[in-house]
């Protein structure tokens, strides 16, 4: 997920994506850092291991762009947490990035579809 | 951006939050509590790069890096106070000299007239007047005639204004009751309108003013902040000059004082017809102004090119009116007469600035600069210095990962530091000084630095800067991160301490230096020359001040006088009492050819007939202590109906009477209107100014002649001279109430002034002299004492090996005495070109004068000695084992 790569789009992409996921955890209410992780991991299948460092950073550039703010509070277990929660901004933009990831993800589905099609016949 | 909303703590403390959130979900999977916060601690991985990425994110890098830098270079350069302290000093002292020569140089040369478009703005010059005038300035004065003609011709110019003085020196003006002085001009009608001076408060003239002469003046932003207390109630206030009133109109833009040579001008008033307003102060010639007088050229033209126009297009087009014009009046020329012709010369800076300053403040220009030079050379030097003792230091940084532009950034930050400090104490200084110069050369527009200045200044710091920053870098580059692996600390000085470089620097300096002190030699000798230059009289005892005193008639006048003379004999204290027409010592002289018994003489060829004369009173060769060498002075038997009697010169009378009794013989002016009998001879003496050469001179008799007007007035009196001033302003007063006492002072300080210039250039020569040999001294004390330090080690092993003390002083003096001889032949050829620059500005001095070149040698030879001794002992004290045992 937070590999450092050379290429510009990738890391752009990448990091879109991951703060993307993050507006998405947070859309039924206000979460800690370990909880977003853990969702994450969790509704992902286990395919996404969320590095924990270039979260926090995630989240800290979500916040200072408003799109998220944070409240120091108490955990379900009673601990001291730090929950961050969707502002209006940030539920905008949880849409329209949600719209953009379908159409990219479509676009790059039809390319790889059309490629592989007859090898997967083969199979 | 400075500072986030939120701590690292704060981060630290969330992250602290996560990993123990972790640990706890651990443990419900069943994990023992070490290992759960084990894993959870593992799973987070580097906790300090999430810390630093936090730390870095949304923050100013490059800021951060240099608040870093800054604090860095602050901490290393107070780790050194006495460096430096020597860096900065040694900086504020060539760049504040530097900055104050350069703001003088400003405000002199460079800044331009305060007038619109001052580049379209012309002098008109003529090559040289007709025969048969009188100007003030041959090549700079113009008659009214030809100014009238000149301003209706149409295309060349869109303005053609003129102005001339009141008075050659200040005119007595009256606001309310107390008389005073002010400097004023009569100027015409489109004098502000045609150079483009704002009018802020109140109007300026019109055509019609100057047509009608109008009684209206336009007050000096200056004059109106020193008399008037800036008051704006004193527009439409009378201001009486010369006893007849004006109408203050208004008050021209701040910064605009005039176009007089050197001065800055009270007042304006439109162009005047009347005998108590005529140009100059002077009396009526015939009957005449300076209107109606078309052989007086007196006046001062300035224009303003049309647009378009260039200004030989402008010669060209108005060279045949103005010849027509100069000739009006004076008949035509005669067979192989010169015509005067007319030239056009830029007015965009000063006037007569240029002329006055121009070459001595560009030598001095030249002189800070290498005064800058051995400034900065001696900066660079110490940094090398220190930063080769530093060699481990960043040799230690590179080991430890720090790449070569961290240790560039480190060093340029230094530099700047030390230039910054350097250049704000240099400014200071800067300020200071021009202030002071201001006062001492009595220039009245401001010196103090400006914007371009500032410019000026800040571009050497950025050289300065540079030059600091990248000089040490190759030393602290060579070094290496292999380096701080050795011990030895001869191993690390060595290769710095051989630097050819600091020998060439230093040799260099001595040249400078020798240059410097040759310059100031000169001009301190030149110095003493004119302050010894026996004028030819007592001048110890004397005081003068002009009167200006309301003349209706020729009898009148002298009637006037005749009385102030005698209550003037009266007073206590009082030894004697003359007048004079023009004040001596004041650079003015009437100067003409004169017939000899009705011819002009006949002369050798090529050599010229001018004689300076003078109009004087009774007792006047007496009252200055003048010897006289045959006949008699002046007298109060000599009076209008007595016969013509005059006085010359033994100049005079060897040149154009020689080998005959000069008594007898008849003298006039070369018009034939007025003739006068040698009734004495005279010494030689000095007349306009200290440095003058022996020159023919005539005096007539102030009641025979047939003009009279301003005079001053000559008393010489017993004990302090300035303490008869007020017991003389009340005899002239019992006279006329209106009558202030112009420029009193006693005559020494009035002679004093024609060399003030001269003083001021060779005192300040000689401070920037002292300077330069300062910092050589120090520059050359500096590194020496740091080789010395670098080779304690060697002279340790030289002694061990059996060099005795006397050999190890004689080894660091020859090097110093070696580099003295290379510097003193380098700078001996330089010295000898700028001693040929200097040459118009000497006086009883040969450019090539032994002594000054002699004691700007032995000077040098002296600092570079001293400079060693110091270590050069410290060397030879050396005990062998201590500097073995330091390694």
């Amino acid at each position: 997920m937070s590999t450092r790569e050379t290429n510009d789009d990738r890391i752009a992409l990448l990091q879109g994506t991951l703060d993307l996921l993050i507006l998405k955890s947070l859309v039924f209410g206000p979460r800690h850092g370990q909880g977003i992780a853990r969702s994450i991991q969790q509704q992902s299948e286990e395919v996404f291991l969320v590095e924990h460092g270039s979260l926090y950073v995630a989240l800290q550039r979500l916040e200072d762009r408003k799109w998220i703010r944070a409240k120091w509070g108490v955990s379900d277990n009673k601990r001291k947490a730090r929950f961050y929660s969707l502002t209006e901004q940030g539920r905008e933009q949880l849409h329209e990035k949600t719209g953009q990831w379908r159409r990219l993800t479509r676009a790059v589905g039809l390319i790889l579809d059309a490629n592989h099609r007859p090898q997967s016949e083969e199979a | 951006m400075f500072r986030r909303r939120r701590s690292t703590e704060d981060f630290a403390e969330e992250i602290r939050a996560h990993v123990e959130l972790e640990a706890e979900e651990l443990r419900r999977d069943g994990l023992s509590a070490d290992e759960a916060r084990w894993k959870a601690r593992r799973k987070f991985g580097n906790l300090r790069a999430a810390e630093e990425r936090f730390y870095m994110q949304g923050r100013w890098v490059w800021l951060d890096r240099v608040l870093r830098d800054l604090r860095l270079g602050l901490r290393s350069l107070l780790d050194s106070p006495g460096f430096t302290l020597t860096a900065i000093l040694t900086l504020a002292l060539g760049m504040g000299a530097n900055t104050a020569v350069f703001s003088v140089m400003n405000s002199i040369l460079l800044r331009s007239l305060p007038v619109a478009d001052a580049d379209r703005v012309v002098y008109l010059r003529t090559s040289n007047p007709p025969r048969g005038t009188g100007t003030i300035d041959s090549n700079q004065t113009f008659s009214y005639p030809v100014y009238d003609a000149l301003r209706r011709q149409t295309g060349a110019m869109s303005a053609v204004m003129a102005y001339v003085p009141l008075s050659g020196n200040k005119v007595a003006v009256r606001y309310g009751s107390q008389p005073e002085e002010a400097e004023g001009d009569m100027v015409s009608g489109d004098f502000f309108s045609g150079l483009g001076v704002k009018l802020p408060r109140g109007r300026g003239f019109t055509e019609q003013d100057e047509k009608d002469h109008a009684p209206v003046a336009v007050i000096s932003y200056n004059y109106w902040a020193r008399r008037f207390a800036r008051n704006p109630e004193v527009l439409g206030t009378t201001l009486y000059v010369n006893g007849i009133g004006f109408t203050i109109v208004g008050i021209a833009a701040q910064g605009f004082e005039g176009l007089e040579t050197g001065g800055s001008t009270d007042f304006w008033i439109p162009l005047q017809n009347r005998p108590e307003l005529n140009a100059w102060g002077n009396p009526l010639e015939d009957g005449k102004t300076y209107m109606a007088n078309p052989t007086w050229w007196c006046l001062s033209l300035v224009g303003r090119l049309s647009p378009g126009v260039n200004k030989a297009q402008a010669t060209a087009q108005l060279q045949p009116t103005f010849q027509q014009a100069a000739y009006i009046g004076l008949g035509s020329p005669m067979a192989g007469e010169k015509r005067p012709t007319l030239s056009l010369i830029d007015a965009k800076g000063f006037p007569g600035y240029a002329m006055q300053y121009g070459k001595p403040l560009r030598l001095l220009m030249g002189m800070v600069g290498l005064v800058l030079l051995i400034a900065l050379t001696n900066v660079v030097m110490l940094l090398i210095a220190r930063n080769a003792t530093r060699q481990r230091e960043f040799s230690m940084k590179l080991a430890l990962g720090a790449s070569r532009g961290d240790l560039l950034r480190q060093l340029l930050t230094e530099s700047l530091l030390l230039a910054s400090a350097g250049g704000l104490a240099a400014w200071f200084f800067a300020v200071l000084a021009t202030r002071a110069l201001g006062n001492w050369a009595q220039i009245e527009s401001s010196l103090a630095p400006d914007g371009t200045v500032l410019r000026f200044t800040v571009a050497v710091l950025a050289v300065a800067v540079l030059l600091f920053g990248l000089a040490p870098l190759r030393i602290a580059l060579s070094a290496g991160p292999t380096l701080a692996l050795k011990t030895s600390t001869a191993a690390a000085g060595a290769e710095a301490g051989k630097s050819r470089m600091g020998r060439m620097i230093v040799a260099l300096q001595m040249s400078l230096c020798v240059v410097l002190l040759v310059a100031a030699g000169l001009l301190i000798r030149t110095l003493r020359n004119l302050e010894n230059t026996p004028l030819g009289f007592n001048v110890d005892g004397l005081v003068v001040f002009g009167v200006n005193p309301d003349i209706k008639s020729l009898e009148q006048g002298r009637a006037f006088y005749r009385e102030l003379i005698e209550k003037m004999r009266e007073l206590p204290g009082v030894e004697s009492v003359t007048v004079m027409a023009d004040r001596i010592g004041s650079w003015w002289s009437d100067n003409s050819a004169m017939m000899v018994d009705g011819k002009l003489p006949d002369v050798a060829n090529g050599s010229s007939r001018t004689v300076r004369s003078n109009v004087v009173g009774p007792d006047f060769f007496r009252t200055l202590g003048v010897p006289i060498l045959a006949g008699r002075d002046f007298a109060d038997s000599d009076t209008a109906t007595s016969p013509h009697a005059g006085i010359v010169n033994e100049e005079f009378a060897r040149r154009f009477l020689p080998n005959q009794n000069p008594l007898g013989h008849l003298i006039g002016p070369d018009n034939g209107m007025y003739q006068m009998t040698i009734v004495g001879v005279v010494k030689n003496h000095k007349y306009r100014s200290i440095d003058e050469e022996p020159i023919p001179m005539a005096w007539y008799e102030y009641a025979q002649v047939p003009i009279v007007g301003r005079m001053d007035v000559e008393l010489r009196v017993e004990g302090e001279p300035l303490a008869i001033l007020p017991a003389a302003r009340k005899t002239v007063q019992q006279l006329d109430p209106d009558l202030p006492l112009i420029r009193p002072m006693t005559q020494r300080a009035q002679y004093d002034l024609t060399i003030s210039n001269q003083v001021l250039f060779a005192r300040l020569a000689g401070c920037f002299g002292l300077l330069a040999v300062a910092l050589v001294a120090t520059g050359l004390y500096g590194t020496l004492a740091y080789r010395v330090n670098h080779r304690t080690a060697e002279i340790g092993i030289r002694m061990a090996m059996g060099a005795r003390r006397g050999q190890v002083l004689w080894m660091i003096l020859r090097e110093s005495l070696l580099l003295t001889a290379i510097g003193v032949a380098l700078g001996i050829p330089c010295a000898m070109l700028v001693g040929r620059a200097l040459s118009s500005s000497l006086y009883g001095v040969h450019p090539l004068d032994a002594a000054s070149y002699l004691l700007a040698v032995v000077g040098v030879a002296t600092v570079a000695l001293a400079a060693s001794a110091v270590p050069a002992c410290r060397a030879a004290s050396v005990e062998p084992l201590t500097a073995l045992r330091t390694e």
